[in-house]
């Protein structure tokens, strides 16, 4: 080899290093992952996950479990949606399918917002501005559970009265050209944009039909899609191609199988052995300490924004005197229900859980600190002073997980405190419906409360005098107190945050009078299988719970 | 399946041992009744047995007893943060995870206490009442039906037996378990209204009646055939000679011949209201919460098996042994009383 | 012959006709309430209830109510208000399983049954027999889904000798669903293997005895060759009798037990589930098609007792 040879080998050996280091040092950029599974989460895979129950509906229109929602909320975007983000900051509002954060009116009466140019619904057809008109009709049509929120919306009554599907909702104006959509109010509503983040807003083609398609979903907008729905089997989620919308993750796993596996022991045990990648539902109370002590690796507790509480009605005797009232309060123990839960309740005096905007914490707690034992004499000696000592008490319950052991401790107290209480179960179908029916006229009972959305006025409405109705009524207490009554009307009239002094003054002011016997929300939880990476990919969404678009694989 | 009469035909036949040993014994001349008592006696197995349920029994009914002087507690007080002594070491009842302590062998908490920090040896007693009561009045209810309905069938004959034995041949064909389920989810939600009496849901009273009603067949037929055999014989045809009406001769007549084969079959039919009444309340369809019976304590137990199966394995044991002295005891009777008993089930 | 099985046909549709009335009134009838709230299941909106009303006629008299409950039932347009799914479908996914389970546990408690009623016969009044008869008495008084939890978690889960439950299809992986049905089976037919073992020895021990046995013996068979060939086969025809009414009654009502507690999916599980959810289209359908089942199963095992025993046909 002469001298140019040589030179011309180490200069093409030089080029060639150079291009190898270049090369790894990529890999190395693309080594480091991030919590909400951003770009540098492990792509691609399929996982398999396991459900206790088949979600209510898997139709947007009527899904309203949290079951349905973790799914749903992949697959169908509404015009705002929640930023991915776990805590308070996922409770922040984002635009969805809209272009930008609605305008809403200086009175409070008018939404306008543009959808995105160039939007597909997971099927490749484009999405038009009447694609939301027909969305909301369905919802009212279909009479989901969610249609009361709807009908703010002017000629939202109309509609229903008039029972044509086809129908025009008077309120809502939609153009196809520039996508501009305008929402009429009947009145101003703090809650309205949180009402259009929610999955029932969830846009959908206007050829959707008017009937229950949980066989067959109907294309969304979405990180995923529906690829196969066999209903109380499996349903498969698969990464939808055409979705492309900032601030929405695109998601890193590519197929996600979801089965319908009843026994949550057995799900238990196949995330254990890798069968089965993770579970929905947390581990049943039986498995939790061995989970807890052999697989914390893989395990998380999981704040969510719930209430456990008993409810009293306060327009009836015995509970219609507020001291018989504080008596019950001072007698629960928060931490003998903890044990109902397995360890999974998280203590609190308060009505509004943390993780809510307009969430003070009460510190001292009106009634005895959660953590303490409950104070039995004293609530005896109330009782007795009272004069309701010895009143037979009906305690009602529901026939769902740890209800019944529940209603039986709190029967036992009731009992221990001087009443003499029997216990009713119903079972969890009707039991609502029937504690909402003011002929039932119930006295105590267990109930709790998980959010719908995020803003105070969703967990006060419970105890709103305004609510008050003969039938479907959620105030069982039948709370109607004038002063409560102002302060939860101007939580109502603001946004999420935009009345939190207001909200934490009823939370105290519901407390204090002990409308309700708060005692603490329930924790859920976060399992995986070994292959999944849960230190970088495993968000709780504080609406959604666990975010499937944020899964990825070691 | 669990909720089927260990009785048929066939099983009626005792070996023709029994036949060799009673023309050994020379026992001519002695009653039925007598021989048969002197029969069980020597039944060493049987009776032995039979003492055990009665000590079962006796045991549950003094379930205040025990819960007043022993365990201090009753059945459904909840014990959940309480904390107690155990071989000198002091331990949660309810441990904060939710896991009941097992058996202490103690005075309190004997057994061990359950989700609820009740403890589980009063439950298992007053439970034990309820499936008692629940089993000894369904079979009851069966017997007095099963009696009046092969009666009927078996000396009326006709029409009445035909319409009788279309009814039984009906009931014959439900599924004992989906039927008692049915029966009791669908009147558990609005409860039972017999004309003016109206019975709650609640009620204790309607896992006895669906139980009662369910068995009916499985004791009816035998009946009627015992009753048409013995409608031939010669003391009824005395009887009827005599002028006695079909009434009389019905009930004085027939109706004491009857009774080896009833008390027979009542034993049984105990035993197998007790498991029945197991399993619909395992199902849900049974007796209701609170109120505890043995059922009902496996069923909460269940989904605890891994960490506290005191939970299930007790009073599922508690059921074995009752169901089992009674199974025994029921044999040895039958042995006893009718070696070549031909009890034939109708097909 | 020919007269005896239209005679007794005729008889089971009677008695079918009766059972689907019957059913009717358990469900409709019977109970407290409105039926329309009552098969609505859940959260029922007040058209949704309307709509029920009029669709299975409840705003009419009770004949035309339990004719358009029959029609519904048997033109397969029943649909399940809690799932949305059509019943006949469901119930036709859970059959398979519900028959591997029926048939094996069968299978299984017959030749345990012949195995151990035999021994005990011939070892009659010995301890082995008493012992025997004490084991299948134990097997008796055990409620199944008591002894399949408890096998299901400690074989299954902490032993990890077999699976934790559930069910493979056969045509996926015959070995696996055979695998998975082991601890069902055992625990459905060890309640029968006690039952039947002991009919089986009484029945053995009463043939022994009879007069064409001891003809044979004179005529120099070999007690084995009696034992089979002329003992067991007469004392089986009873025996076939009871299993035939057995395997109908496992079918109705063992098996949602059994099925319960070890996840299978079968049609028993379908319907506690279904009374679970207060949803009444299935459970009626179920309890209907199971009931009939054991009506079609008595008729046959008639049949074929009156041609095996020709007294009978003469009743």
């Amino acid at each position: 080899m002469g001298k140019l040879s040589s030179r011309l080998l180490v200069l093409f050996v030089a080029i060639l290093s150079v291009l190898v280091m270049g090369a790894c040092g990529d890999d190395d950029d693309d080594g480091g992952g991030d919590g909400g599974g951003g770009g540098a989460a492990r792509q691609g895979g399929s996982i398999t996950i396991a459900q206790t129950s088949q979600p209510d509906y898997l139709d947007p229109a009527l899904a309203y479990t949290v079951n349905a929602w973790e799914p749903m909320w992949l697959v169908y975007t509404p015009p705002v949606t929640y930023k991915r983000a776990e805590g308070l900051e996922g409770t922040e509002l984002i635009p969805g399918v809209a272009q930008k954060m609605p305008e809403i009116s200086a009175d409070g009466t008018t939404v306008t917002f543009t959808l995105r140019k160039g939007l597909k619904f997971s099927n490749g057809k484009p999405v038009k501005a009447s694609d939301f008109e027909h969305t909301i009709k369905r919802v009212l049509n279909l009479e989901s559970g969610a249609s009361s929120f709807y009908l703010i919306i002017e000629g939202a009554q109309e509609y229903v009265d008039a029972g044509k599907p086809e129908g025009d909702i008077s309120g809502i104006e939609t153009n196809d050209e520039t996508g501009e959509v305008t929402i009429n109010l009947t009145g101003p509503d703090g809650t309205i944009l949180n009402v259009l983040a929610m999955n029932f807003a969830g846009i959908v083609p206007s050829d959707t039909p008017f009937e229950v398609l949980s066989a067959d979903p109907p294309p969304g907008v979405g990180p995923y899609m529906f690829t196969k729905s066999e209903p109380n089997r499996e349903f498969v989620m698969e990464k939808n191609p055409n979705f492309d919308i900032p601030g929405i993750p695109k998601g890193n796993i590519d197929t996600i199988t979801t089965k319908i596996v009843k026994s949550a022991e057995r799900q238990t045990q196949d995330v254990i052995s890798g069968e089965l990648d993770f579970m929905q539902d947390p581990p049943p109370a039986d498995l939790l300490p061995q989970v807890k002590a052999e697989y914390s690796d893989r395990y998380e507790d999981q704040e969510t924004v719930n209430v456990y509480y008993f409810f009293m009605n306060s327009s009836i005797p015995p509970f219609d005197d507020e001291k018989v009232r504080q008596a019950v309060n001072y007698a629960v123990d928060s931490r003998a229900l903890s044990r109902l839960f397995g360890g999974r309740l998280a203590p609190g005096c308060n009505f509004l859980p943390p993780g809510l905007a307009g969430h003070e914490e009460i510190d001292p707690c009106p009634y005895g600190d959660p953590n303490e034992p409950g104070d039995l004499e004293r609530a005896r000696q109330m009782i007795q002073e009272a004069g309701v000592a010895g009143e037979s008490l009906e305690v009602f319950t529901n026939n769902d997980e740890n209800r019944p052991e529940i209603g039986q401790y709190l029967t036992d107290l009731l009992n221990k405190i001087g009443f003499k209480a029997e216990l009713t179960v119903l079972d969890a179908g009707i039991y609502f419906q029937t504690l909402g029916n003011e002929k039932t006229k119930p006295q105590v009972g267990v109930t709790n409360w998980f959010q719908d959305f995020p803003h105070p006025a969703n967990f006060l409405f419970l105890i709103d005098g305004d609510t008050n109705q003969p039938t479907n009524n959620y105030n069982f207490g039948r709370v109607d107190d004038p002063e409560l009554n102002n302060l939860i009307d101007e939580v109502e009239a603001a946004p999420a945050d935009g009345a939190t002094e207001q909200a934490a003054e009823a939370d105290r002011y519901a407390v204090e009078h002990a409308y309700v016997a708060p005692y603490g929300s329930e924790t859920n939880a976060t399992f995986m299988s070994e292959r999944m990476d849960f230190e970088n990919c495993s968000l709780f969404h504080p609406v959604y719970q666990n975010d499937y678009s944020s899964f990825c694989l070691k | 399946m669990a909720t089927e009469p260990a009785t048929t035909d066939e099983a009626f036949r005792a070996p023709a041992a029994f036949e060799e040993e009673a023309r050994r014994e020379g026992v001519h001349g002695v009653g039925p009744w007598r021989l048969g008592v002197r029969r069980l006696r020597r039944n060493r197995v049987a009776l032995f047995f039979g003492f055990l349920f009665v000590l079962l029994v006796l045991v549950c009914v003094a379930a205040p007893i025990w819960s007043k002087q022993v365990a201090h507690t009753g059945p459904n007080e909840n014990h959940l943060t309480d904390r107690i002594v155990v071989d000198g070491e002091e331990k949660d009842v309810v441990a904060l995870d939710g896991v009941p302590i097992g058996p202490t062998w103690q005075g309190e908490f004997f057994l061990g206490a359950d989700k609820n920090g009740r403890d589980v040896m009063v439950r298992l007693l007053y439970g034990g009442r309820n499936s008692l009561v629940i089993g000894i009045t369904a079979a009851l209810m069966t017997t007095v039906l099963s009696i009046i309905l092969g009666l009927l069938a078996g000396f009326l004959r006709g029409r009445t037996d035909t319409a009788i034995r279309g009814l039984l041949d009906v009931m014959w064909s439900f599924p004992v378990v989906i039927l008692g389920v049915a029966l009791g989810v669908a009147l558990a939600l609005g409860g039972l209204q017999l004309g003016p009496i109206n019975i709650s849901g609640d009620s204790l009273l309607i896992t006895i009646f669906v139980i009662g009603l369910v068995y009916i067949p499985y004791m009816a037929r035998p009946v009627r055939g015992q009753v048409l055999s013995l409608r031939e014989k010669e003391f009824v045809e005395a009887a009827r000679a005599q002028g006695a009406s079909p009434l009389r001769v019905m009930f004085g007549e027939v109706l004491p011949n009857l009774a080896s084969t009833v008390l027979v079959f009542f034993t049984l039919l105990i035993a197998n209201a007790i498991l029945l009444e197991a399993a619909l309340s395992f199902l849900g369809a049974g007796v209701r919460p609170p109120n505890p019976s043995w059922g009902t304590m496996i069923d909460e137990g269940v989904d605890r098996i891994a960490t506290a199966p005191h939970l299930t394995i007790v009073p599922g044991l508690m059921l074995v042994i009752t169901v089992l002295s009674l199974n025994v005891f029921g044999d040895g009777v039958r042995d006893a009383l009718d070696p070549r008993a031909k009890v034939r089930l109708e097909h | 012959m020919a007269r005896f099985v239209v005679r007794r046909l005729i008889q089971m549709v009677l008695v079918m006709f009766a059972v689907s009335i019957l059913t009717f009134l358990i469900f409709n009838v019977i109970p407290n309430g409105d039926p329309a709230v009552r098969m609505a299941g859940r959260q029922p909106t007040e058209t949704q209830i309307e709509a029920i009303r009029k669709e299975w006629g409840f705003d009419e008299n009770i004949f035309v109510q339990y004719f358009t409950t029959m029609k519904k039932v048997f033109t397969g347009d029943l649909q399940s208000y809690f799932t949305q799914l059509p019943v006949g479908e469901e119930i036709l996914k859970g059959l398979p399983r519900t028959l591997s389970l029926a048939i094996g546990a069968a299978i299984l408690w017959m030749l345990v049954a012949i195995a151990f009623g035999l021994y005990s016969a011939v070892k009659a009044g010995k301890f082995a027999d008493r012992f025997l008869t004490i084991i299948a008495l134990i097997g008796i008084s055990m409620p199944v889904f008591w002894i399949g939890a408890l096998m299901n978690y400690y074989l299954g889960f902490k032993l990890g000798i077999f699976p934790n439950g559930g069910y493979v299809e056969f045509t996926e992986d015959p070995i696996d669903w055979f695998y998975h049905l082991i601890l069902p089976w055992t625990a459905l037919a060890i309640l029968f293997i006690g039952f039947y073992s002991r009919v089986l020895r009484s029945n053995v021990l009463d043939t022994i005895n009879e007069d064409y046995v001891r003809t044979a013996r004179a005529k120099g068979l070999s007690e084995r060759q009696i034992m089979l060939r002329h003992v067991l086969r007469n004392s089986m025809i009873p025996i076939i009798t009871l299993w035939g009414l057995d395997f109908g009654a496992v079918l109705g009502g063992g098996a949602i037990l059994t099925e319960t507690v070890f996840d299978l999916q079968g049609v028993g599980q379908y319907a506690a589930d279904s009374i679970g959810q207060l949803d009444v289209p299935p459970v009626l359908a179920v309890t209907l098609f199971a009931a009939f089942f054991i009506v079609l199963l008595n008729a046959i095992v008639d049949i074929i007792y009156a041609y095996l025993d020709p007294r009978i046909r003469l009743q």
